[in-house]
């Protein structure tokens, strides 16, 4: 609560600096028309500072991560570990990982996925969990007379922001018995329920607390934004 | 051990012939599409099972690998042929 | 032309399964000796990995990745591995690809040489196989929509 307050207190602070700053740039700017030229090139630089922080420079760790889950993949699938075939995976793994290094993570920003993956691998128990009663509940109501079957189409709209969490709950919807994510239009979901009590137990959204939870909306602070925003507090001090 | 598993195969054989009636008779294709797709999951099960069996599991998990990932290519790439065919007409 | 799909699923599936699938097809490349697989197999494999990019991402995506000249590199290249270690061997005073020859480059007994001359093969035969099955595939679905606009 108090990091909120003091992540709100930051922005706004930074927004009124900014404001500030333009401001004077804007005054200087109509003022001296000689030196015209050298003040809009030191606005350029200050400006060039701000993007440049955000944009997280990600290239190279996406490659680092990228050749190290392959790798990891490649020690696993082979069950030999003598010197030659580990440079041979070496070799695979690093041509690989260049080719496709921006395949596998367009969307997570690098501070972020130490976090989300020890949170992920800590929801599939729960998931398996899931998974099981459902099973054991579906297959009474099909083993059991005809009419118990009642299917019904729910439309909803998730609280959920980027791709990958809306590509996990459709999963995680169509792997437990009852339910299928039929579609996804426009960020509304349309699931195909067998029975009320399975609808209902999709409708009450603990699966989406726990997938906001895993990928990390439902808290308030982003690592990766206190990593950006800490080296612009001296620029900004200097620029002013 | 083996006779558990044996046993296991076995029923997995008998529910692949019930989904075989949905793939012969199912009306339209999308059916028969669906009904070979899980026929596909039943048998990675299967493969895996005559791999205990004849004692050589390592062998059989890379087979299994590649037939579950050419069943999903299989299934994507009907998918997308008939979605191309309705927009076609 | 296969157009873009517009569904997120498939498309962050593909995207996220894509360089695990490659990987998987180099290990089966690599291990032909120990396991079911080698050169065939392995290029195969590759050449889904493309396919399944091209149906989800549409052709024009996956051509920025792999343009037709790189395709048509890679399968003159695997050709040219194969033949080139053949004629190695028969420049090295052996028979055509006569592996134990290749002994005396690298250092090894003969029956090493033979094992690492089997592996080079298996590589060019991979990527050959990978070239003309995307090009294969990619051919057929520019043809199709062309022949149709000519009926049209």
């Amino acid at each position: 609560m108090e990091v909120t307050l003091l992540i709100e207190a930051m922005d706004t602070s930074f927004r009124l600096m900014e404001d500030a700053r333009r401001q004077a740039v804007d005054l200087l700017n109509t003022a001296v028309k000689l030196t015209s030229e050298t003040r809009t090139v030191e606005e350029k630089n200050i400006q060039a500072i701000f993007t440049g922080a955000q944009e997280s420079k990600s290239g190279f760790q996406n490659l680092v991560v990228t050749f190290l889950m392959l790798f990891a993949f490649w020690v696993l699938l082979s069950g030999k570990y003598d010197l030659f075939h580990l440079a041979l995976g070496v070799i695979c793994s690093l041509l690989i990982a260049y080719l496709t290094h921006d395949l596998l993570f367009a969307n997570v920003r690098v501070g972020d996925a130490r976090v989300i993956a020890w949170r992920f691998f800590a929801y599939i128990p729960w998931l398996l969990y899931q998974i099981i009663t459902a099973n054991i509940y579906v297959a009474s109501v099909v083993l059991g007379p005809k009419q118990r079957v009642k299917p019904q189409i729910i439309r909803f709209k998730t609280k959920l922001e980027s791709d990958i969490s809306w590509v996990t709950l459709a999963n995680s919807i169509t792997l437990t018995p009852g339910t299928i994510t039929m579609d996804i239009r426009d960020g509304e979901f349309f699931v195909h329920a067998l029975d009320k009590k399975v609808a209902d137990d999709l409708n009450a959204g603990e699966m989406e607390d726990r997938i906001a939870h895993v990928y990390m909306e439902a808290d308030h602070i982003y690592v990766q934004d206190a990593l950006d925003v800490a080296p612009i507090f001296g620029e900004l001090k200097k620029g002013l | 051990m083996n006779e558990f598993l044996f046993s296991i195969g076995i029923g997995l054989c008998i529910l692949v012939f019930f989904v075989l009636y949905r793939v012969v008779y199912g009306p339209g294709v999308f059916n028969r599409i669906a009904a070979l797709s899980a026929i596909g999951t039943k048998t990675l099960i299967i493969l895996l099972i005559i791999g205990f069996l004849y004692n050589r599991v390592e062998m059989f998990i890379d087979i299994s690998l590649v037939y579950a990932l050419l069943n999903l290519i299989g299934t994507l790439a009907a998918a997308k042929y008939l979605e191309m065919e309705g927009v076609k007409q | 032309m296969i157009q873009k799909s517009d569904d997120i699923i498939i498309k962050t599936l593909a995207r996220i399964l894509v360089p695990f699938i490659q990987i998987y097809a180099l290990y089966v490349i690599m291990h032909g000796h120990y396991s079911p697989g080698g050169g065939f197999q392995g290029g195969v494999i590759l050449a889904a990995s493309l396919i399944l990019l091209m149906i989800t991402h549409g052709v024009k995506d996956t051509q920025k990745r792999i343009s037709e000249k790189a395709v048509a590199i890679f399968s003159s290249s695997g050709v040219l591995i194969y033949a080139g270690i053949g004629v190695l061997c028969l420049v090295l005073f052996g028979n055509f690809l006569d592996y134990s020859t290749l002994a005396k480059i690298l250092h090894v007994d003969p029956a090493h040489a033979r094992s690492y001359g089997i592996l080079g093969i298996e590589i060019g035969v991979g990527l050959a196989v990978m070239a003309v099955m995307f090009s294969v595939f990619f051919d057929i679905s520019q043809g199709e929509s062309s022949g149709e606009d000519k009926e049209n």
